[in-house]
């Protein structure tokens, strides 16, 4: 919120700097944005009077100037402006002055005749119409009402300001006003709060006769507050209220508006004015509206309403959205004569819902949205009706109209005083907490026993309790109060859960074999899943997605890491990064019901990506092997059937009948699709399945007594016949003195037979009992081959 | 063939022999150089056919009376040459091994060979010092979904519907009560319900808000929730366990300073701001010259969010805090950029996991 400590200054005395008085309020919970120092906008321009004018002599379009600026000598200045006229008043920028517009004049020669800076355009000081009268006029800037040459222009234009843009956190919807921050201000320098008195002078008359209000929807609407004025002398408003609001942002319209604008700014109520012609039937009610009813807002924009919105609406339709914006017909005219001025408290979560429902946001829906103080709508009405005096902009009729259910009484909490100091930890003296609150305008004695008695004024909503309280007190006590103390109790490493620490031993084996983990967005692409060629029905494709996602592009929760993956891989790939081990571990996403009903599944799940002259599908195979030995558990691995990898290098792994991997090399239309020019390794791992594996306590093993009995066999077999099964034959055949099976060599092509492959294993045989002979092993050897002959495996002679 | 042929002389020739023998052998054994030469000197002095062995033999022919001596001498003359045999070659085979060191000698200076190994995403580097931080003061750490319901992201955490403070965040919304989670203090709630005090606990994690992409704004972001629970926690305990943060993290002279704030789940709230690591609190372009970097929001736990868990504010007080684990990433390693971070060039996720 932008407020102008000029502004403030009418309120509070501030008299330390603007730095100082910004840290101070930080520190007592008034977040400052930022602070603007309108007098550094420009520099060394002042006024200046023309006392010579004469043509350039080589220039037909230059005119050459002597201009007083309150000093012995005039200063020359060479113009090509026409609208300049011996006597007139004019901004001059000096040599080595800087203007608003980021310009920085020094002096020089014009056609040979020198010139010492330059005469300004109010388009050059950066000024509007409203901000001073004649500055959009083409041409340079004739100054009013006779500043003194040699005056500084930032005081002809009220720069010496500073605009303080201050947070204002949600809790404190009192503080979005003036008045509210300057009350702050108030407190923590210690000093008075002069808030205006509201004073005005009526005509008689009475209100009764001009208007009829009514409420029927008294839960939306708590209080309904109106006055009418009449004979309206609508024209500007003076300037410092001009100054006022164009501080805060806003831009002046004439008198009335401005006084409304100028109170929901001075005191946080939003006010709104109708003008009484378009009233029609002279009534307004306060009433959801009615289904289908519409309204063109001042905006210019038609809105269809529904029944949970309410409006203020005359005898044929609605006037205005309740405390959102008015209706294009009740605006302010300069004709306008009698308006009638509202001031209201509206629900504020209904306020909230219409505005954004509606697609609306003003300054008087973010102040109704965070809550407004139910017996401030008079307050303001009264300040509203003093600067109609003051302005002399109209004949206020007598009465009011307001309208309300029981007001609610001021709340009363009391507190132990010790309470507060046990939550802050700190000793703080009970009557400072007394006095604190007491300037807050909180109410507050101290009763013998120390028990704090604190009336709650009606703006002070957020006020609920002694945490409360606490840090009222402790914010205008000073945080630095606050001393840490080293953390108490029981002493005991805290505990990681199983999975955490599972997953953690898991990233180690990847950064082992050389792998770098990576992070990606928990959403992607709705298309993303297309590029993978899953069937229609494919489980991966039962994504949730987000109902105000950023763009298309981050709308979906995955149900899988492979497409993220792909796409950093890409990334890689094309900034020739030349070799890439990469890996996540994330959640995918799986929904029991689409649209989800309940949350989705989290499934832990750890995602690899790889490629490089050094890759293929059995270094790939290598760190899935690795990692899955961590369940110490059989992993069986099969040929599978994914559509986004090459039909004929990837697999599955299974423990038990649980599928816990799925991992081979990327289907080159895949890779066509991530742009990836060369072979991609990809595994999925589910992280639930291989932590699911009850793990077995480690046991030693002894260490083998007795040498073992090597073999060789080299086999010749049906190119097809997977490795696998041939070693499971020889496992079953081998009995329980076989002790390892190994391949060492896989051959085809010159002296192999077409179609055919050449296996070899090196099998290891030993007893724990002996030094086995050879004629010892003879009998499981000949099982052995008498076993892979049935599975049509020969010995290679 | 022997260089001494001995025949049947007499007993003094045969010892003018051995003695001539002594020197030539003696001689010759000194200028051997290879281990070749070596085991020619011993055959041709020691062999079965070797000189030594041919003058025992010819002792046949010497007087009864003097074979003892003679033989005596021989043996002498025998185990004076397998001494100096064995020394020769000890000196012979330390001599060889030089020379091999020597032709061995590389270039140090080339380099190692090595088998890489890979690393941690920087934010998990970072993460995992905060864990261990916090588990050394025993804090556990828990986990939560990242799709939450409406209840555990706002409404138990004192934020109802329409409360103006969730307009505090933007929410990504999945169905009308299911969201991805704005904050991890979700995870408080959900901890709550589940366990008694005393409660300490972190919760790291996933975080959502609909921020568009720039270089200091991602809607994917990563915060660490802290939670403690107990009898008589204050906010000095809060400060405390932050300033031990604080300390290990930037280093033993930060100094923690409290801002009062507000979040709907904590009163009194603050923001913590930490003394500037890289000017020490002077102001510099880091902490934009104020000296102090905003690092985490805290603050009491908010009695109705306790209350909302079945857990007494009158007998219970806690704390609970949120670390932006992104923004303490990219300050560590000065990371201009947080797109960086989910961009995952490999030649960005090299640097940090050392």
């Amino acid at each position: 919120m932008l407020i102008s400590l000029n502004w403030l200054k009418r309120y509070v005395d501030i008299d330390l700097p603007v730095a100082e008085l910004c840290d101070r309020m930080v520190m007592s919970g008034f977040e400052v944005e930022s602070i603007t120092d309108l007098s550094q906008t420009m520099s060394r321009v002042v006024v200046g009077q023309i006392v010579k004018l004469e043509k350039h002599p080589d220039a037909d379009k230059l005119q050459i100037c002597q201009l007083d600026i309150g000093e012995a000598e005039p200063v020359q200045i060479v113009t090509g402006a026409d609208n300049v006229f011996e006597g007139a008043l004019v901004p001059v920028a000096l040599h080595d002055s800087h203007l608003p517009n980021g310009m920085h004049i020094k002096k020089g020669k014009l056609r040979g005749v020198p010139s010492n800076g330059m005469l300004c355009s109010g388009e050059e000081l950066c000024l509007k119409e409203s901000d001073y009268p004649g500055a959009e006029v083409y041409g340079i800037m004739i100054l009013k009402d006779s500043p003194a040459p040699g005056t500084d222009m930032r005081e002809v234009l009220h720069l010496d300001d500073y605009i303080i843009d201050f947070k204002i956190t949600a809790n404190r919807p009192d503080c979005q006003s003036v008045l509210g921050v300057a009350r702050e201000i108030a407190v923590v320098l210690n000093k008075p709060f002069n808030a205006p008195r509201p004073e005005y002078t009526t005509v008689g008359g009475n209100i009764h006769d001009e208007i009829k209000v009514s409420v029927e929807d008294t839960d939306l609407c708590p209080r309904y507050m109106g006055r009418i004025v009449k004979n309206l002398r609508i024209g500007p408003s003076p300037d410092w209220m001009k100054r006022c609001l164009k501080a805060a942002g806003m831009r002046p319209i004439n008198n009335i508006v401005d006084i409304t604008n100028f109170v929901m700014l001075e005191t946080g109520q939003p006010m709104h004015a109708f003008d009484m012609r378009h009233v029609a039937g002279n009534e307004l009610c306060i009433r959801r509206a009615k289904p289908g009813e519409t309204i063109t807002t001042l905006d210019g924009k038609a809105h269809t309403l529904t029944p949970d919105m309410l409006v203020i609406a005359d005898r044929d339709e609605p006037s205005c959205i309740a405390g959102i914006m008015g209706g294009e017909n009740s605006e302010i005219e300069d004709d306008t004569t009698t308006l009638f001025f509202e001031s209201a408290k509206f629900r504020r979560d209904s306020v909230r819902r219409t505005g954004r429902a509606l697609g609306i946001r003003t300054e008087s829906s973010g102040r109704f949205e965070r809550g407004l103080d139910i017996m401030g709508a008079s307050y303001a009405l009264d300040r509203a009706l003093q600067l109609i005096c003051e302005l002399d902009a109209g004949d206020i009729i007598d009465g009011t109209i307001d309208l309300h259910d029981a007001l609610p009484e001021p709340r009363t909490l009391t507190v132990p005083a010790q309470r507060i100091n046990d939550l802050l930890g700190v000793d703080i003296p009970f009557e400072t907490m007394v006095d604190i609150l007491n300037r807050l305008h909180i109410e507050t004695t101290l009763s013998a026993d120390n028990v704090l008695t604190a009336k709650i004024p009606s703006f002070r909503d957020d006020i609920e309790g002694r945490a409360d309280l606490a840090e009222e007190v402790m914010r205008i006590y000073g945080y630095d109060h606050i001393i840490g103390t080293p953390m108490r109790g029981e002493v005991a490493r805290g505990q990681k859960r199983p999975q955490q620490i599972k997953t953690d031993k898991l990233k180690r084996l990847m950064i082992a074999q050389g792998m770098y983990e990576i992070a990606t967005y928990s959403f992607i692409s709705s298309k993303a899943v297309d590029t993978l060629n899953l069937a229609e029905n494919d489980v991966r494709r039962q994504a949730v997605t987000l109902l105000n996602p950023l763009g298309e592009e981050y709308s979906t929760m995955r149900t899988q890491l492979i497409t993220s993956m792909l796409t950093v891989l890409s990334t890689n790939y094309n900034r020739k990064v030349p070799a890439a081990r990469l890996f996540e571990a994330s959640k995918a996403f799986r929904a029991t019901t689409l649209p989800p009903t309940e949350q989705p599944e989290e499934a832990p799940v750890l995602c690899i990506g790889m490629y490089g002259k050094e890759e293929d599908f059995f270094t790939l195979k290598g760190v899935v092997e690795t990692l899955l030995e961590t369940a110490g558990e059989k992993v069986t691995y099969t040929a599978s059937n994914e559509p986004y990898l090459h039909p004929g290098r990837q697999a599955e792994a299974y423990i038990g009948d649980k599928k816990v991997a799925v991992f081979g090399e990327l289907h080159p239309d895949v890779s066509a699709a991530y742009d990836l020019g060369t072979r991609v390794y990809t595994a999925e791992i589910e992280l639930n399945t291989l932590f699911d594996v009850e793990a077995k306590p480690v046991l030693y093993r002894a260490l083998p007594r007795f040498p073992a009995v090597e073999r060789d066999l080299a086999l010749l077999c049906d190119a097809d016949l997977p490795v696998a099964e041939i070693e499971e034959v020889i496992r079953k055949a081998g009995g329980k003195l076989l002790e390892t099976v190994a391949l060492f060599d896989v051959y085809q092509g010159n002296q192999i037979e077409k179609g055919k492959k050449s296996v070899a294993f090196n099998l290891l045989f030993r007893s724990s009992e002996e030094t086995l002979s050879d004629t010892q092993i003879e009998p499981a050897m000949q099982k052995i081959i008498k076993k892979l002959h049935e599975k049509g495996c020969d010995l290679r002679s | 063939m022997s260089p001494f042929p001995l025949h049947k002389k007499e007993g003094k020739e045969m010892q003018e022999k051995l003695q001539a023998l002594k020197v030539q052998a003696l001689a010759e054994l000194e200028a051997v150089q290879t281990p070749q030469e070596l085991e020619e000197f011993r055959v041709r002095y020691m062999g079965k056919k070797g000189s030594l062995t041919e003058l025992l033999r010819g002792m046949g022919s010497l007087p009864a009376e003097e074979r003892p001596k003679m033989g005596q001498l021989v043996n002498e003359l025998r185990q004076l040459l397998d001494g100096a045999l064995t020394e020769r070659a000890g000196a012979l085979q330390k001599s060889l091994q030089e020379q091999k060191l020597k032709e061995e000698k590389l270039d140090v200076t080339m380099p190692g060979k090595t088998k890489p190994i890979g690393g941690l995403h920087p934010l998990n580097v970072v993460l995992n010092d905060v864990i261990d931080i916090f588990q050394s003061m025993g804090f556990d750490v828990v986990d939560g979904p990242e799709v939450e319901t409406d209840h555990y992201n706002f409404e138990a955490l004192n934020v109802p519907q329409d409360h103006p403070a969730r307009d505090m965040q933007d929410t990504f919304y999945l169905a009308e009560n299911l969201l991805l989670r704005t904050q991890t203090s979700a995870a408080q709630i959900r901890t709550m319900e589940q366990r008694k005090p005393p409660i300490r606990i972190i919760c790291p994690g996933r975080v959502f808000r609909a921020d568009e992409v720039d270089a200091t704004h991602s809607p994917v972001f990563h915060q660490i929730e802290g939670l403690v629970v107990d009898k008589g926690v204050t906010m000095c305990d809060l400060k405390g366990v932050l300033e031990q943060f604080a300390h290990e993290i930037y280093g033993p002279d930060t100094k923690v300073k409290f801002r009062p704030s507000f979040f709907p789940f904590t009163e009194p709230s603050v923001e913590v701001d930490v003394s500037c690591s890289e000017c020490g609190g002077k102001g510099c372009r880091v902490c934009k010259d104020s000296g102090w970097i905003e690092i985490l929001g805290a603050g009491m736990v908010h009695p109705r969010v306790l209350s909302g868990c079945g857990i007494d504010p009158e007998e219970y007080s806690g704390f609970a805090f949120g670390i932006g684990l992104d923004r303490l990433t990219t300050t560590r390693y000065k990371i201009s950029d947080i797109r960086l971070l989910f961009e995952n060039d490999l030649r960005f996720l090299e640097q940090f996991d050392k």
